[in-house]
């Protein structure tokens, strides 16, 4: 299958997931109690969707996170010139637990990458990825090195990639503003606890929670894999 | 004797009977929590970060509405949204109580601060004889909220800062107490009518001013005094060592995220705020001030000390834990023994 | 002058007019001397691997090489070699080299942390990526890769290919590593790092609290180790490797690193740089000083007082200003690639006079900028008392553990390479070395304030030199040969004064156009070895202070 006719399926199947959220609900997963006592698509909840879209998009706190040559740019970006608070983005919290938006600049390496997801873990939802310079989409310059992670996606899920090595403030300044007019958009959707997970999990107690999950994990799933020969 | 903002509201109701006055109350206590809230709304999102940004050459939210103060919206609601987690080994009923308690503690403050009158109605919930004392015993409620949100976090962070945070504020409540015990001396009651009521007179007239007793013209000493005390007390800077941020995280509110961390923050507002307030009761006057309101002089007034605490933000260092105890314990109680010793001399000297 | 310095009375192996005789302290050594090798830089005495402490104590002592800059483990065929690279800090251009050859089958050497406090870090380094290992080392475990790794990547016979599996439970929970001193009830233990705001990056730092005093504390490196020697060692000399130095210190300190990367490659292939390439060289590298100095003191600033206050964006709002200056004329903001072996990429910017004039304009306000830097900073009295007495480094601990840069200045030793081993342009010029006895956190932030002050003079002077180069004369690069390819065996190790101090490389070619062997010498890996003596005794905070006076950069550190 060619990348076009990929793609077109991939759009397909996103416009078919949204007729299955508009039409009579075929999908349960976005059929909460309260969009069944509405009606499938309820005025209300659309509207305080998009009203809620557009509070994240135009508010958020960013986590003081710096890693390698980016945090430099980055510090700029929040500085006086440039000055990324003017998009309601430039308070940055020194506590995951406060903050929505991660940028993630610079180089990971397997040291740093379990705790980095523990870093991102420890955020609260919904929660944002901006993963700043070449480094971070593929490895940059180190791709070739023994110790480098080629790229922040093989750890935590990103909504915006910002190529540069370093990517100017400018850029970044755009990354973040593409970042709000996506959620605005309602594109890059949170992720919460869905109603079926609720319905699934809700009534367990928390131990047979835990070993529910537990048994659905793959013991692989618990070692770093880190194999440059079968990387992308 | 002024009508308190209860029984304005009772008389409108127009019927007799507690029932009535117990409403009364809870709708006058409603209006003072708003225009508190309210203070707190403008300066949380948007005054503190615009005013930061003065100070550093940006520009700082403005996208929404005039300066950007609608930013506020997105902020507020955002912040609510947000997950609530609560860590593992949490202490459960602390771990919940703290951000309330920190929250709560300031606003009960205001219960007794004399906050001026819009037309007929004057802005003052209660006047109990001990206003002064109230006060001062309900804003360091907010420093056992402190400690509870510092241990039951199960964090080290958090610990560190619950610790600084009680350590600070023994060390500098006491100063503040002395200080405001020579303000009682010179006023002669506890009451904040009263205490406001002494600083009408008239000190000296120059010209067409009239310069008031005010106890901050009267006493700068002490005014400072309580100043510094109390900029250590709300735990800004130089004082903000139970979060600083660049040592131990965010201190106490280290694991807090979604609505506690609202209240949290809220908490630390009105607590600046109603730092303010005591200043400008029991050194400024009160709500006192020519032609506009008094509630307008109120708020001007704390939003003046407001000012100042973010402008010391801005510009001075934070000192040390160690550091912060002595000034506390070796020069500022020393300088606050002092200084009502002298009161007490000059008013007894001239009482007699 | 500033520039000449004053000489004591010689050592054992001085020569009155400053230079090593090797034959003297050949016989200083008598029989430990297997065999003399001679590299670029200096002679190198092979000695057996049992005789390291005993060799380097008699050379410390009676020679007075009080400087072990540089350990460099490599892997030939048939052996594993360490190399001490020993210097004076009264004199940096006395060098020696000691080589301690061991056999392949069992690399074992003798550990010379007894007699230098700073081997500790670069023999654990050596062990971690060459798999030497060390008898008697205090504390031999790796540094910089996770404790899981398998096999030591600048060895020979390692496999890239092969899956490093890591399970994540070992590295999961960081609270997991409990206490080292268990007996002591009243101690917590805490870890600082890898993400935390203080930390200037990825530095994770275990540390024992006993209230809030700091009573042990042991930096955790490696989570920035972006594999940069193993880069540069498969990239070609002309071109690849140039883009690398201004990753390590990435705080646009690039073209100091590049110089570094460019003065030993130059110097190991024998090209010459004409004198209007090494003008413009000398401009810029202390444009970026000026830039990373900057941020030092801000980020330093940002440490003490709090949130991003006043001085910290003053800070950045100035570097805006170099950074203009630097992109005008390499077209870069912070990774340059500048520099060229042979000169400089380009000519400055046209129109010239308008550069000129942008410049001049900077280098005026830089000293005036400073005064609000002292009335924001030294003058605050809270800053005094914060910052003065505080995280004390002793000269004589200093030296132990190879500290050099604004540090080593800051604690009253006065060494800088620019001036004790002159490159560039720098000796033509008018400039003073900054030096400060207070040995604690002010002084350290002071001397790198008043550096940018001489920065400035002497981009002031460089102006000057260039306006009135004649316009046929300017030559930004000289001749070489399109690929470059030193001859086998030669090695050198060369060092510059980059914006945290020494920066050293070591080059071992071995016929080809990539290097054999390349080592980075960084100054912010052996400066940051003495938080643990600046810090223990300290207050949290006092901690924090120190760690934003050394002004270390983790890339710089990691590499």
């Amino acid at each position: 299958m060619s990348k076009e006719t990929q793609l077109h399926d991939t759009l397909e199947q996103a416009q078919s997931t949204q007729d299955a959220r508009m039409g009579p609900g075929v999908d349960d997963r976005f059929n909460s109690k309260l969009r069944q006592a509405f009606g499938a698509s309820p005025f209300i909840l659309t509207k305080f969707d998009a009203f809620m879209n557009w509070v994240r998009g135009n508010s958020m706190f960013i986590l003081l996170f710096g890693i390698a040559c980016c945090s430099i740019e980055m510090m700029h970006t929040y500085a006086a010139k440039h000055d990324l608070d003017r998009f309601g983005a430039g308070v940055p919290r020194a506590s995951p637990r406060q903050a929505d938006v991660i940028i993630v600049p610079g180089t990971i390496v397997s040291k740093f990458g379990p705790r980095m997801q523990r870093v991102y873990d420890q955020m609260p939802e919904p929660k944002f990825v901006v993963s700043m310079g070449s480094c971070t989409i593929s490895g940059g310059p180190f791709q070739e090195g023994y110790n480098v992670v080629k790229g922040v996606e093989e750890i935590i899920p990103v909504d915006i990639h910002v190529p540069g090595c370093p990517p100017r403030p400018e850029a970044l300044v755009y990354g973040v503003l593409k970042l709000q007019e996506q959620i605005q958009a309602g594109e890059s959707a949170p992720v919460t606890v869905k109603p079926y997970e609720l319905e699934q999990f809700g009534d367990l107690e928390r131990d047979e929670l835990v070993q529910e999950l537990a048994s659905e994990i793959d013991e692989d799933d618990l070692v770093m894999r880190y194999n440059w020969a079968e990387s992308p | 004797m002024v009508e308190l903002l209860p029984e304005t509201v009772s008389d409108l109701i127009g019927i007799e009977g507690f029932a009535v006055e117990f409403l009364a109350a809870i709708v006058g206590a409603a209006i003072i929590g708003t225009i508190i809230m309210l203070q707190t709304a403008l300066a949380g999102p948007w005054a503190k970060r615009k005013i930061t940004a003065a100070f550093t050459d940006r520009i700082s939210v403005n996208k929404f509405g005039p300066w950007g103060v609608g930013i506020i919206i997105p902020d507020s609601v955002r912040l609510l949204s947000k997950e609530l987690i609560v860590p593992e080994g949490a202490d459960r009923p602390a771990w919940d109580l703290a951000p309330l308690v920190i929250a709560s503690s300031a606003l009960l403050g205001f219960a007794v601060i004399p906050m001026g009158d819009l037309g007929p109605i004057n802005f003052h919930l209660a006047d109990p004889e001990v206003g002064l004392a109230f006060v001062f015993a309900i804003a360091s409620i907010a420093s056992i909220g402190l400690v509870m949100a510092g241990y039951s976090s199960n964090n080290k962070y958090s610990f560190l800062g619950g610790l600084r945070a009680v350590a600070q504020n023994l060390a500098y409540e006491i100063p503040l107490i002395i200080v405001g015990i020579s303000v009682v001396i010179f006023a002669g009651s506890l009451q904040m009518s009263e205490i406001v009521a002494a600083q009408q007179q008239t000190l000296v007239e120059l010209g067409p001013v009239a310069i008031p007793a005010w106890f901050a013209i009267l006493n700068p000493f002490a005014f400072f005094l309580f100043l510094a005390a109390n900029m250590a007390e709300v735990g800004r800077n130089p004082f903000d060592i139970p979060e600083a941020p660049t040592e131990i995280v965010a201190g106490f509110q280290t694991e807090y995220s979604s609505v506690y961390f609202v209240l949290i923050y809220l908490g630390e507002f009105i607590h600046i705020f109603l730092g303010g307030a005591i200043i400008a009761t029991i050194f400024l006057g009160g709500p006192a001030g020519p032609i506009l309101p008094g509630i307008v002089w109120f708020l001007i007034k704390i939003w003046a000390v407001f000012l100042l605490t973010q402008w010391l933000r801005s510009a001075l260092p934070r000192v040390r834990i160690d550091q912060l105890i002595e000034i506390g314990w070796k020069q500022l109680l020393v300088l606050a023994f002092l200084n009502l010793f002298l009161t007490a001399l000059i008013v007894g000297v001239l009482a007699a | 002058m500033s520039l000449e310095q004053p000489r004591p009375e010689l050592d054992v192996g001085e020569t009155p007019d400053g230079e090593v005789d090797y034959d003297e302290l050949a016989e200083l050594l008598g029989e430990y001397v297997l065999d003399r090798e001679s590299h670029v830089n200096a002679e190198g005495f092979v000695i057996r691997p049992d005789d390291v402490v005993a060799v380097l104590d008699i050379l410390k002592r009676d020679a007075g090489f009080d400087n072990l800059s540089c350990v460099t483990a490599q892997e030939y065929y048939d052996r594993y070699e360490s190399i001490y690279h020993l210097k004076k800090y009264d004199d940096p251009t006395q060098e020696l080299s000691v080589v301690v050859p061991t056999l392949r089958d069992e690399p074992v050497s003798q550990s010379a942390a007894s007699v230098f406090d700073t081997a500790n870090w670069h023999e654990r380094e050596a062990y971690d990526l060459v798999g030497i290992e060390y008898e008697d080392h205090p504390d031999l475990r790796r540094i910089l890769l996770p404790d899981t790794w398998q096999g030591h990547p600048l060895s020979l016979d390692y496999n890239q290919d092969q899956p490093q599996i890591v399970a994540l439970r070992e590295h999961a929970d960081p609270m997991e590593h409990r206490s080292e001193v268990p007996d002591e009830q009243d101690t917590m233990f805490i870890n600082i790092g890898p993400h935390h705001p203080a930390t200037h990056g990825v530095l994770h730092l275990r540390t024992v609290l006993d209230g809030e005093q700091v009573i042990d504390v042991d930096p955790d490196l490696g989570y920035l180790h972006r594999c940069e020697e193993q880069m540069c060692q498969q990239s070609t000399y002309r071109h690849q490797i140039m883009p690398y130095p201004d990753r390590w210190d990435y705080i646009s300190a690039g073209i100091l690193n590049e110089w570094a990367y460019a003065r030993a490659a130059e110097s190991l292939a024998d090209i010459d740089v004409p004198e209007y390439a090494q003008i413009i060289r000398t401009m810029s590298a202390e444009m970026c000083r000026i830039a990373s100095h900057l941020l030092a003191v801000g980020t330093f600033a940002l440490d003490i007082y709090g949130d991003f206050t006043a001085i910290f964006m003053y800070a950045i709002t100035d570097r805006e200003k170099v950074e203009n200056l630097l992109e005008d004329l390499t077209g870069q903001r912070l990774m340059f690639n500048y520099l060229r072996l042979r000169g400089v990429a380009w000519d400055l910017p046209e129109p010239r006079e308008e550069y000129f004039e942008k410049v001049r304009e900077f280098c005026t306000y830089v000293p005036e900028r400073l005064e609000e830097y002292h009335n924001l900073l030294s003058a605050n009295e809270l800053f005094q008392m914060r910052v003065i007495d505080t995280g004390i480094l002793p000269p004589e601990v200093a030296k132990a553990y190879g500290c050099t840069g604004p540090v080593a200045r800051g604690s009253g030793i006065d060494y800088d390479i620019r001036r004790d081993d002159p490159y560039g342009y720098y000796d033509e010029l008018e400039w003073d070395v900054i030096t400060d006895d207070g040995c604690d956190n002010f002084s350290r932030a002071f001397v790198r304030l008043e550096e940018i002050r001489q920065s400035a003079r002497i981009i002031e002077q460089c102006v000057d030199l260039l306006e009135e180069w004649p316009e046929d004369e300017r030559e930004i690069q000289s001749n070489v040969p399109r690929t470059l390819k030193p001859d086998a065996d030669s090695e050198v190790y060369r060092t510059v004064e980059a914006a945290k101090g020494e920066l050293g490389i070591y080059i071992r070619a071995d016929g080809t156009d990539k290097p054999a062997r390349f080592k980075i010498r960084s100054p912010a890996f052996c400066n940051l070895q003495s938080l643990e003596v600046m810090a223990e005794g300290e207050y949290v905070p006092d901690m924090v202070a120190a760690l934003g006076s050394l002004d270390i950069v983790l890339g710089e550190v990691d590499r």
